[in-house]
Parts: C-alpha cells; structure tokens; sequence
C-alpha cells in the first residue's frame, strides 16, 4: 500500500467508523440502566455486541468479573478489527495512539513477574487493545524473567525507553519512573505521526489539550498529596504550558493563587471553567478530585466530537469512535460495579463520562 | 488445712502466724496490684474503644475507595495498579512492663507512603487509586495499632483475673484456714495448759499435806 492515500481512503474509513459509531448504546440506554437491577443490567449486556464475549469466557470467569472482562476483550478485538481496516498512514497514527494499552499491558507483565506472580493471574489483567497482541503477550508471559521480557520487545516502538529505565526500574523495584517516561515518550511520537495525516495538525492541537489535562491532573494529584520539590519529572512535555512553568506553578502554596496563575497559561475555555468551579469549591482532595477528573475527560471527549464533526473525513472520526467505544465499556463497566457495589444511581452517575 | 493435721504446739502456733502475717501482707500487696491494673485497664479500655472505633471506620472507608476504585477505574486496573507495592510493611515488636505484665509494643514502618513512592506511575492512572491506596495505609496502620492495644488489653485482663485469683484464694481460704488452725491451737494449748493446771492441783490435794 502507498505512504499516501487519497480522499477516498479517508472517505471509505470515515464512513465505515461512523456506521460502527451509530451502533454505541445510546445515552437513554444509560440512564436507563442506572434504575435497573443487575440481573437485567447483565441480560441487556448480553443482548449487544458483547454477547460473544461473554460466552466465550463463560467458562473461566463469573459474575461480575466475567462482565468486566467481557467487556475488556470485545474493546480490545474492536480496536484489533479498526487497526486491519485503516489503510498505512492511519493505521500508523491509530496504532500510536492505541499504543498506551501496549504500554499498561507490558508494564503489568513486568510487575506481575517481578513480584513472581502465575502467568494466569497476570494474564487476567491484560486487554490487548493495542499493537501487542495475545500472541505476543501470551509468549512474553511463559520468559521466566523480566529481563527476558524487556529482551524480546526488541522492535517495539518504545524499547529504547524500556531497555534505557529498565535496569534501574528492575533495581530498586519500582516501575513508576518507567511508567511516566513511557508515557511521556508516547504523547511525543503521537506527536511526531500525526504530522503525516490529514487533520493531523489540528490533532497537534487535540494532543496538546490532553497533555495539558493531564499535567493539570498530575499536578491536582501532587497538590493533594502534599508532595514538593521538583515534579518535573511528573509532567509530560509538548503541552501548551511548560514544564518548568508548571514545576513554578507548583510551587505556589496557596489554593486560589494557584487556580489565578493557572488560568493565565490556560487558553481552553473549558478548562478555566472548571479551575473557576474548584476556586468556589475550595477543595482540591477525595471527591472533588475525582469530579475533576471526570470533567477533564468530558472536556476531551467533547473537543472530540466537535473535530470529527469540523473535519468529518479526517483522523478525527477514526479517534472519535475508538474513544467512544472505549467510553461505552468503561460506562458499563461503570454501572455493574456501581450495582454491585450498592452505589445509588445518582453516585453512579456521576462517574459517568456522558 | 485440715484441723487434724494441725500440731497444737507452740512452735507451729509461731510458725502459723509467720504465715498468717506473710499472707496478709501478700494479699495487700496483690490487692493493690489488682486495682492498679484494673486502672490501667480502664486506660486501655478507651484507647481500645478508639481504636476500634478508627478501625471500623478506616475499614469502611477502605471498602468504598475500593468499591469507587473498582467502580470507576474497573477491576483490572486496580489489580494492575496493586502488582505495583513490591515493598511489604515491617513490623517490629519490642516488649514493656505495665505492673509486672510484659505487653507488647508493635512498631510498623513503610506502611504509609508517599504518592511517589508508591510504585505506580502518575501518568498511567488517577486520583480514585490515591485515594484507595491512602485508605487502604490507613486501614493498616489502624490494624497495626488495633492489635498492640488489644493485646495489651487481653494480658492486662489475664493479668487481673489470675491476680484476682489469687487475692480471693488469700482472703477467703488461706488467711481464714490459717486464722482457724492459729486459734485452734491457741484453744488447744490453753485447754492443754488449762489441764495440766487442773492436774496439778489434784495431785496437790491428794498429796499429805
């Protein structure tokens, strides 16, 4: 297949992701949901797309995990699907941005045998939705150790970052560090790739809010925890906001100082609503935190849907959908955990992206 | 002590009142000791009603960031945020003394850490996993805690009945069996010498004068 594609690939892709789109459980669904019962929560479940699933893994889970899981692998053989259906440079660029299942999968496989955990425990907790597939993950669960594991990602995309934190990580047993730069050097080839496609520069700019909630968050989660001192390494660079202007923004004790200097380096108008609703709040901890949060995430998906709708054959609906989706399981997974939990619907709601 | 053993001499009159004295002074001693560690033991007993009463609050608190958690984040990344802790908890356990009682004094470290030190990574999850890891360190800390007082509470109270025991043997067997045996052979010796008295003056008035 050639580098570039014409119109027409982004025609035919666009079209066949907005179909598949149509089929998301609507949002009335939710709510209705939300004043059902489990049993018929689970039979709804059942009656969609997920039925497959849920019968193929039957027999190894129960329950509520058999839910959850359900839902993990029809997400991850919904993204597998997309990925064969893009033509090159999409797929490249989907691939990237599918690339942080890769990383969570790779990083639960490396904790699960440090710690000398059944390769059937660890294997529980994984969702191939990214480039690494079962196959893959299956024969890096049977290497004895970690070292080998790292050996074997030789041609993954982030294994100069793996191989390069890997030693230190393996050293003093925590993977943290790890963790961040993998993501970090994620956010920049996401970056780098979009540069090659169509919508690609105002996907720069979508990426560029991500980064920016997410070093908000970051920085939210610090706060809270009382930690000082130098958090760059906490924060994802390429943002609209500079790493060492966040690093002095952190510094700032007081609540409402913080929440002023934050609103002058922020540009999105959503976002400074929401730093306008913490400064009421007053509160930055527990509960609060966590509507942060799922107020962020709305603002994402938001921003989504007005690209896929401003450039309707672009990357954009191909992105929008597979968040979408992603949204549309972790709804429902939501909702049965709340359930079983106890939660009232309006709690339950409230976690919801919608 | 049964009264037919008892030997109606003088020497074990001495020796019974020996006994008499040492077990009156044991049983106040023991009886001061009883009502020092029942005070201790109402000490105890409020620190323990705190912290059971932190504990089942923590716990509680523990089981909604892990419901919330499993809720909002979904089972597998709580998991995969738990095969993270590489560090277990150490606890060291020294002894004191509380009045004689040997009760233990339990000392935990790297329950509680910071955000950093956690093992996770912050840019691969969110605030619901601070939150339940926070509850959770606080659940153990609250555990460690719980089960110092608690055992301090079960030796003390140990402590106390045996004392008790003993006080009771003391005041209502051995000091009243001693008092008996002391003034059976205080009776004995007086009717001994009360006879003796009487024989003498029988073989007085027998005797030509």
């Amino acid at each position: 297949m050639p580098a570039m594609i014409g119109p027409s690939h982004y025609i035919y892709v666009c079209t066949r992701l907005r179909a598949r789109k149509a089929k998301l459980i609507p949002r009335d669904e939710y709510i209705r949901m939300l004043n059902m019962g489990l049993p018929e929560i689970t039979r709804l479940i059942q009656e969609t797309t997920y039925k497959r699933e849920i019968d193929e893994l039957s027999t190894s889970f129960s329950g509520i995990d058999l839910i959850e899981v359900s839902l993990s692998w029809n997400l991850a053989k919904e993204y597998q699907t997309i990925l064969k259906i893009l033509p090159r440079p999409l797929q490249h660029l989907t691939s990237s941005y599918l690339r942080r299942w890769d990383i969570q999968n790779v990083l639960t496989i490396l904790r699960g045998k440090d710690q000398g955990l059944p390769a059937g425990r660890i294997k529980e907790v994984l969702v191939p939705a990214g480039e690494l597939d079962r196959a893959l993950q299956d024969r890096l669960l049977m290497e004895d150790t970690s070292a080998k594991i790292v050996e074997m990602l030789k041609g993954w995309r982030l294994y100069p970052v793996l191989s390069r934190e890997f030693a230190e990580a393996e050293e003093s047993g925590r993977f943290a560090r790890l963790e961040n730069e993998l993501y970090k050097k994620f956010y920049a080839d996401v970056v780098a790739d979009a540069r090659a496609v169509r919508g690609g520069r105002a996907f720069i700019d979508y990426v560029q809010l991500e980064i920016d909630i997410r070093n908000l968050q970051s920085l939210f989660r610090l706060r809270a925890a009382g930690e000082k001192g130098d958090l760059r390494e906490f924060m994802i660079p390429g943002g609209s906001v500079s790493v060492e202007e966040l690093q002095r923004l952190s510094a700032i004790e007081d609540l409402d100082e913080f929440i002023d200097a934050m609103k002058t380096q922020v540009t999105e108008r959503p976002l400074l609503a929401l730093l306008d609703d913490l400064k009421q709040q007053g509160s930055l901890k527990g509960r609060s935190l966590q509507e942060t949060e799922i107020v962020l995430t709305r603002i994402k998906l938001a921003q989504m849907e007005r690209m896929s709708k401003a450039h309707p054959f672009s990357i954009w609906p191909i992105l929008a959908y597979l968040e979408l989706k992603k949204y549309e399981v972790f709804k429902l997974r939501t909702i049965t955990r709340g359930k079983e939990a106890n939660l009232s619907p309006e709690c339950i709601r409230s976690y919801l992206v919608m | 002590m049964a009264l037919r053993d008892v030997k109606p001499t003088r020497s074990e009159l001495i020796s019974i009142k020996r006994r008499i004295a040492l077990s009156e002074r044991g049983y106040n001693i023991l009886k001061m000791k009883r009502d020092g560690l029942i005070l201790e033991f109402f000490k105890v007993l409020q620190q323990a009603k705190e912290s059971r009463g932190a504990l089942q609050e923590r716990y509680e608190r523990a089981m909604k960031a892990i419901a919330l958690a499993n809720t909002v984040e979904g089972a597998i990344a709580v998991k995969a945020a738990a095969f993270s802790v590489r560090d277990t908890p150490e606890i060291a356990v020294r002894s004191r003394n509380i009045m004689g009682v040997v009760v233990p004094e339990i000392e935990s470290s790297s329950v509680k850490k910071s955000l950093v030190d956690r093992g996770y990574g912050l840019l691969g999850t969110s605030s619901v996993i601070d939150e339940t890891a926070d509850a959770f360190e606080d659940l153990l800390e609250a555990i460690v805690e719980a089960a110092e007082i608690e055992t301090t509470m079960k030796r003390l109270l140990d402590e106390i009945e045996t004392t008790k025991r003993r006080v009771n043997a003391l005041e209502f067997k051995v000091i009243p069996e001693l008092t008996e045996a002391r003034d059976f052979i205080k009776m004995r010796l007086d009717e001994m010498e009360r006879e003796e008295l009487f024989r003498l003056k029988k073989i007085k008035a027998r005797s030509p004068s």
